[in-house]
């Protein structure tokens, strides 16, 4: 790593030994992105415990408290969130329904990690593998020394790979079919049990004190997602191909309501604009690469990550490759979606903010204000600017990467 | 459902988001409050919802024959609702202005390869955004055979796309295999014999109780369904020999074949017209005469007219079925119009070449209930043309299948450059619901009881007393297109230099 | 409306009042026709209109006038008179694809198609029910100088004699794609080993010319570099186009016309325009894969848009079957070019290009009679032909002869 002359200059060498290990401190920064868009200029920000208890402009600080002050031009922006990597997971996965898989049983902490934090990379939700209905994904803290200490949270998105063909449809169609048929078994169950109620009531002589309460029987794990989601206790992310993928999605899933989002990969001839209205007005989020792209069969190129974002559609980037080399592009990648019309709020919004909600984490993190961890990010500049060097990675409110470690 | 417009009107919410809403909980409300099955509140249900679409002030085709200049034409739910000239278009429909262009029933290609990207199941594996649809779509196509599927193209959907399974029941009866002839001719008679004692069997029935019920074991389904009526056979055929037998076999069992290829038709026309078959022909398919044969044959740029004048339906298929950019321009789907055109070099009336890739297309497939003709009550499957469909240099302006308009000349690619349309035919006019209130406003002032009116019905005008759809056997010179006579006029001398 | 006539039938008294079985044609025919294209530099059309046709000549295209003595007009108001149409890369003088690619040498200026010309073939008569009189019959791509094709007209009567316009019509020569010698180890595998093979025999041809040497062999090249002979180059692509037409038109200064120009070839138009060289476009009349934006471009528009100054057009039959020049121009003219422009280009500019002009391509005083009665507009897939004239005879009558196209 490089030594920077921030660690000479800032006031951080000139701070008593060890401030960021205490429970308590300060971040003067002159410019925080929140992550919800906004900016907050010479914001006070107050941690605690990992967490940031008080935040605002120019708040007096009680003597004490140890301050890192930030530089004149330095900018602060929450820790990214990249919501789709499969970074340290090595299993191979099926072409059919597992919905039962946990993402989470392939964690195992490695080095591998490093390159998240690297790059200022702070949540990460990690999926199954596979085709078909592969399973459930987990969001982790690329930092921990077991796969418990990374969990932040297991099954907040169950991944879904839909085609255009049958094979694909059907995995969805029988996965809530399924989930009907046991509806109907448990329904044939309660009968079965009334009647045998009703017949013990009238039996005088097998008149019991033990008054038995039905109990439903179990649902195959396969299924219990599906309950899941149509109750709203998971997500789903439906990966998909083309514009006419979308079109049998929302064939396939016909009357049934859940809470679903997108993962659009973004090859050089895509013809998802297509779509982009629909998607758009549907408001869900849509996972893509900072690309532009081609129009199929053609030159004329599209900005597809704003068209959605234009649409409505809830935009969550992710690095063009899912490696290293693409987590380290990331962000001059989304500095050039912002040159080629991406509103600079939604590209912050879709790098932070919105890969947390997508997740169920928004009420902790992605974005900076009081209540959220403190995962934050300096940088020496504009993070979008080519030349900005990111200076310091904080995760649960202790310096994890960037020359300001201790 | 009266109560739901009661809370419709105690509301100050937008009707549009009640209306969402109501649609769950119709079902629930129906079964619990109103017992019986009132069709009419089925039908309001589906108003909530209706999008008309109305083409103002085109020139009317209807692929029969009639031909309405300035006309409206109105689409509600998908099906054609009115046209004519005294059509009231309401408040909330999408107003196309035509005015200068013609409309006439999308186009039919009886074969197609690649216009759905799809393989196996068309429903599950429809690529409705792929390239060569929309190109199909250019070329006025609204409905194509993809392998036995007759299908829409219906750009941006997945389902509904299927109109029938079953586009043609194959029966292969050629003089180059002696015994397949021969099985196919004793399963016809099995089961002409069957059903002669099944009827036999229903008169006998009526005076002797005990008459037995000939037994329909051995009997070829097919055949029976053929005799039936049911379906009508496809032959591939193009030679002479085996077109002659395969019209002595149709006669002889008394059905109607359909014949694809059908080269040497024009040699036995008399005989295929006499059968009452269909045609399926590529007018500009070029075999010379076998030089060894002292008989008429090989084919004739005339076919498609001879047998038009014998009575047979004709049916125009381009020699490519699929859609090619390689260069090399006018053989494809991509110029359905063109390859009817040389059906009429070869004599074929105006009309019979319309009706060549329109409604006869329809029919051979058992969908003409549906499609391939401007009439009430059919799937408004429409294209809008800047001129002659069948003149070299006329555009497809709009396509519109089920009521919507899924290709758009100017909002593509491909031809948007080449004559673009004007200016006042791509502005839609102005539309009366562009304001804020107007989506809640609507139904507000809809009683209940208006709901479920009918729609207003408007008779075509027929303006060309020549142009009545003629009957197969009629004398087909008696239905000259009214339009002949312009023909001359689009000259390409006339453009100068 | 004039009753429909077989314009044969029409002809009959005149054929009997000619009377001589050599002479199978009248000495006069006057036709009064609805429409006459006769396609002269000041565009000149005359709805109605009469052509006379003399001794195998047109003496008369004008206005309907009233004619002292003579025979009495054939009345065909029903039609239109159009030059027959001029095809200048056709491969059916054989009667079929064969027969015309010698392939053992790359260059082969001693070469000529006529040895394979079967007059009147069936493969002709066919093209001529489509409206073509007049072709250059060539050897094909196969070879870098596939040798010298003939002028020929489709007539079936006359034999060679009657129908050879020139011999040899021209040189034709292939640049692009089709001549590499991909499997020999020779040169001409790569354009600039083909390149060679031309320049090195078109200099020996110069050189003999210059110095009044009589080479049997480079007799007829000699004629090409010395602007006696034209010469027509199969060529694609936008390289090789600009690459052709520097090497024959600017260096040898050649009577030199590009064949083909496929593909991405109209992207160099303008710079063919610059230099004054004529076009001959086809097969292929429209490019989607190298145009841009996804736009299908008629590339007949972008030629003479560009102002390429002789623009023609060709079937390369039978890759296009010949009767289709027509559809060629139709086709050219629904994909963006104007419709008379197309007309131009399958009747006046293929003969202008071809020094031909003075004979075919048009409908005035002097030239040979081949007059072609449509029944409507020539583009429209939906007109037939009704007769052929060629050199004055009626070569093809539909009501005569059954419809062929």
């Amino acid at each position: 790593m490089i030594l920077s002359p921030l660690l000479l200059l800032g006031p951080i060498a000139a701070a008593p030994a060890a401030p960021v290990q205490g429970d308590l401190f300060v971040i003067k920064a002159p410019r925080v992105e929140l992550g919800d868009g906004e900016v907050m200029e010479h914001a006070v920000i107050l941690v605690e415990d990992g967490e940031i208890v008080t935040m605002g402009q120019d708040l007096p600080i009680e003597r004490g408290i140890p301050v890192i002050e930030l530089e004149e031009g330095q900018v602060v922006m929450p820790g990214l969130v990249n919501p789709y990597s499969r970074v340290g997971m090595t299993g191979g996965g099926y072409n059919d329904s597992r919905p039962q898989v946990m993402a989470s049983a392939e964690l195992y902490p490695s080095a591998a990690y490093e390159a998240f934090l690297e790059n200022g990379v702070t949540t990460v939700g990690q999926y199954p593998a596979g085709q078909g209905i592969p399973g459930q994904a987990v969001a982790i803290r690329p930092e921990g020394d077991t796969a418990g200490e990374m969990v932040v949270e297991d099954g907040v998105y169950l991944k879904i790979v839909m085609r255009n063909n049958s094979s694909a449809k059907r995995n969805l169609r029988d996965g809530f079919k399924k989930a009907d048929d046991h509806l109907k078994k448990v329904e044939k169950e309660r009968e079965k049990f009334d009647k045998a109620q009703a017949k013990a009531k009238s039996d005088k002589k097998s008149k019991s004190k033990s008054k038995a309460t039905f109990v439903p029987p179990p649902a195959d794990p396969r299924v219990q997602p599906f309950f899941d989601l149509r109750e709203g206790k998971l997500r789903a992310l439906v990966s998909i191909r083309n514009a006419a993928s979308y079109e049998h999605l929302v064939d396939a899933i016909g009357d049934e309501e859940f809470d679903w989002s997108l993962r659009i990969p973004l090859t050089r001839d895509i013809d998802v604009f297509h779509v982009a209205d629909k998607v758009g007005e549907r408001g869900c989020f849509v996972l893509m690469e900072p690309l532009i792209t081609l129009v199929p069969g053609t030159l004329r190129q599209r900005n597809l990550p704003a068209e959605f974002e234009r649409a409505g559609a809830n935009l969550v980037l992710l690095p063009r490759t899912d490696t290293k080399a693409g987590f380290e592009s990331f962000l001059e990648d989304v500095g050039v979606m912002i040159g080629a019309g991406l509103d600079r709020k939604a590209a912050v919004r879709a790098i932070t903010h919105n890969p947390a909600t997508f997740m169920g984490l928004g009420d902790r993190l992605g974005s900076l204000s009081e209540g959220k961890r403190a995962n934050l990010l300096i940088f020496s500049g504009d993070p979008f600017q080519p030349d900005t060097k990111l200076d310091a990675v904080m995760l649960d409110g202790k310096f994890v990467s960037g020359d300001m470690d201790q | 459902m009266h109560l739901r417009t009661n809370q419709q009107r105690r509301t100050s919410r937008p009707t549009w988001l009640l209306m969402a809403a109501s649609l769950f909980l119709a079902p629930a409300v129906m079964a619990n409050v109103t017992l019986d099955d009132d069709p009419a509140e089925e039908a309001e249900v589906e108003e909530d919802k209706e999008e008309i679409l109305a083409l103002v002030g085109g020139e009317i085709h209807t692929g029969l024959g009639g031909v309405l200049r300035d006309a409206t034409l109105l689409v509600r739910e998908g099906k054609i609702a009115a046209f004519g000239y005294d059509v009231d278009v309401p408040e909330d429909a999408e107003v196309v202005d035509v005015s200068g262009l013609r409309i006439y029933p999308g186009l039919i290609a009886v074969g197609s390869f690649g216009l759905f990207g799809s393989s196996g199941n068309l429903d599950d594996s429809v690529d409705p955004y792929n390239q060569n649809m929309t190109l199909a779509l250019a070329a006025g196509i609204t409905t194509a055979v993809d392998g036995n599927s007759v299908a829409k193209l219906k750009r941006g959907h997945v389902d509904g796309l299927v109109v029938s399974s079953s586009a043609f029941e194959s029966l292969s009866y050629s003089n180059g295999n002696p015994q397949g002839q021969l099985k196919v001719e004793n399963d016809l008679k099995g089961a002409a014999d069957y059903i002669r004692a099944y009827r036999a069997w229903e008169q006998e029935k009526k005076s002797n109780k005990e008459a037995k019920e000939p037994s329909k074991k051995g009997v070829d389904q097919k055949a029976l369904r053929i005799l039936r009526g049911e379906i009508r056979p496809r032959f591939n055929a193009d030679e002479r020999t085996d077109l002659l037998e395969i019209a002595q076999l149709a006669q002889r069992f008394g059905f109607r074949p359909i014949i694809n290829g059908c080269r040497e038709g024009w040699t036995v026309a008399d005989e295929l017209g006499r059968a009452g078959a269909t045609a399926i022909v590529t007018p500009r398919t070029r075999r010379p005469k076998d030089e060894s044969l002292l008989r008429e044959g090989g084919s004739s740029i005339e076919n498609a007219s001879t047998l038009y004048k014998h009575g047979v339906n004709v049916v125009v298929v381009p020699a490519s079925r699929g859609i090619s950019l390689g260069g090399i321009v006018g053989q494809d789907l991509l110029h359905l119009p063109v390859e009817a055109g040389f059906a009429i070099r070869g004599g074929l009336p105006e009309l019979a070449g319309l009706r060549s890739i329109t409604i006869e297309a329809a029919r051979v497939l058992g969908v003409d209930y549906r499609i391939g003709s401007i009439e009430l009550g059919k799937d408004a499957d429409l294209i809008v043309t800047d001129g002659d469909l069948l003149h070299y240099q006329t555009f497809v302006q709009w396509a519109i299948v089920d009521g919507e308009i899924v290709y758009d000349k100017q909002a593509e690619m491909f031809f948007a450059h080449i004559r673009p349309r004007p200016e006042t035919a791509l502005a839609p006019a102005e539309r009366m619901d562009s304001g804020e209130e107007a989506p809640a406003d609507a139904p507000e002032v809809e009683p209940a009881e208006d709901a479920g009116e009918e729609p207003v019905i408007e008779e075509p005008v027929i303006e060309e007393s020549g142009g009545e759809e003629p009957e197969a056997n009629e004398d087909p010179e008696e239905s000259e297109d009214p339009e002949e006579s312009e023909n001359t006029e689009q000259t390409a001398g006339s453009s100068g230099a | 409306m004039v009753m429909l006539h077989s314009i044969a039938a029409l002809l009959a008294p005149a054929l009997a009042a000619a009377g001589s079985a050599s002479a199978p044609a009248p000495d006069t025919v006057v036709l009064h026709v609805g429409k006459v294209l006769t396609m002269n530099a000041a565009d000149e059309i005359h709805s109605p209109g009469m052509v006379v046709l003399e001794d195998g000549k047109i003496t008369y295209a004008g206005p309907v006038e009233a004619r002292e003595g003579g025979p009495d007009p054939v009345l065909a108001l029903d039609t239109w008179a159009v030059p027959g149409f001029v095809d200048l890369h056709t491969h059916i003088h054989s009667g079929g694809f064969g027969d015309i690619n010698d392939m053992v040498h790359a260059v082969n200026p001693e070469l000529r198609a006529a040895p394979a010309y079967r007059p009147g073939n069936g493969v002709i008569e066919v093209g001529r029910a489509g409206g073509v009189t007049t072709l250059f019959g060539i050897p094909g791509s196969g070879t870098n100088m596939g040798g010298f094709g003939l002028i020929y007209k489709s007539r079936s009567t006359g034999g060679f004699q009657a129908s050879v316009v020139r011999d040899p019509g021209g040189l034709k020569v292939a640049q692009d794609s089709n001549p590499q010698r991909r499997n020999a180890s020779d040169v001409g595998v790569t354009r600039a080993g083909m390149e060679w093979n031309l320049r090195d025999v078109a200099d020996r041809a110069l050189g003999a010319y210059r110095q009044g040497r009589r080479d049997p062999a480079l007799e007829n090249l000699s004629r090409v570099v010395s602007g006696d002979l034209p010469v027509l180059i199969h060529t694609a692509g936008s390289e090789g186009v600009v690459n052709t037409a520097r090497m024959w038109k600017v260096k040898y200064g050649a009577v030199a016309v590009i064949s083909h120009g496929s593909f991405d070839g109209w992207k160099v138009a303008p710079a063919l325009a610059a230099i004054d060289i004529p076009v001959n476009h086809g097969p292929r009349t429209i490019d989607y894969y190298s145009s841009r934006e996804g736009r299908i471009v008629g590339t007949a528009s972008e030629f003479v848009d560009a102002g390429v100054p002789l623009f023609s057009l060709n079937t390369d039959s039978g890759v296009i079957a010949e009767e289709y020049f027509f559809l060629q121009g139709s086709m050219s003219a629904r994909y963006g070019a104007d419709a008379y422009q197309m007309l131009r280009a399958v009747t006046i500019h293929p003969a202008l290009s071809f020094n031909l002009a003075h004979r075919v391509g048009s409908l005035e005083v002097g030239k040979d009679a081949d007059v072609v009665l449509w029944d409507g507009d020539p583009l429209d897939p939906r007109s037939s032909v009704r007769s052929v004239f060629i050199d004055g005879d009626l070569e093809y009558d539909r009501d005569r002869d059954g419809q062929l196209f």
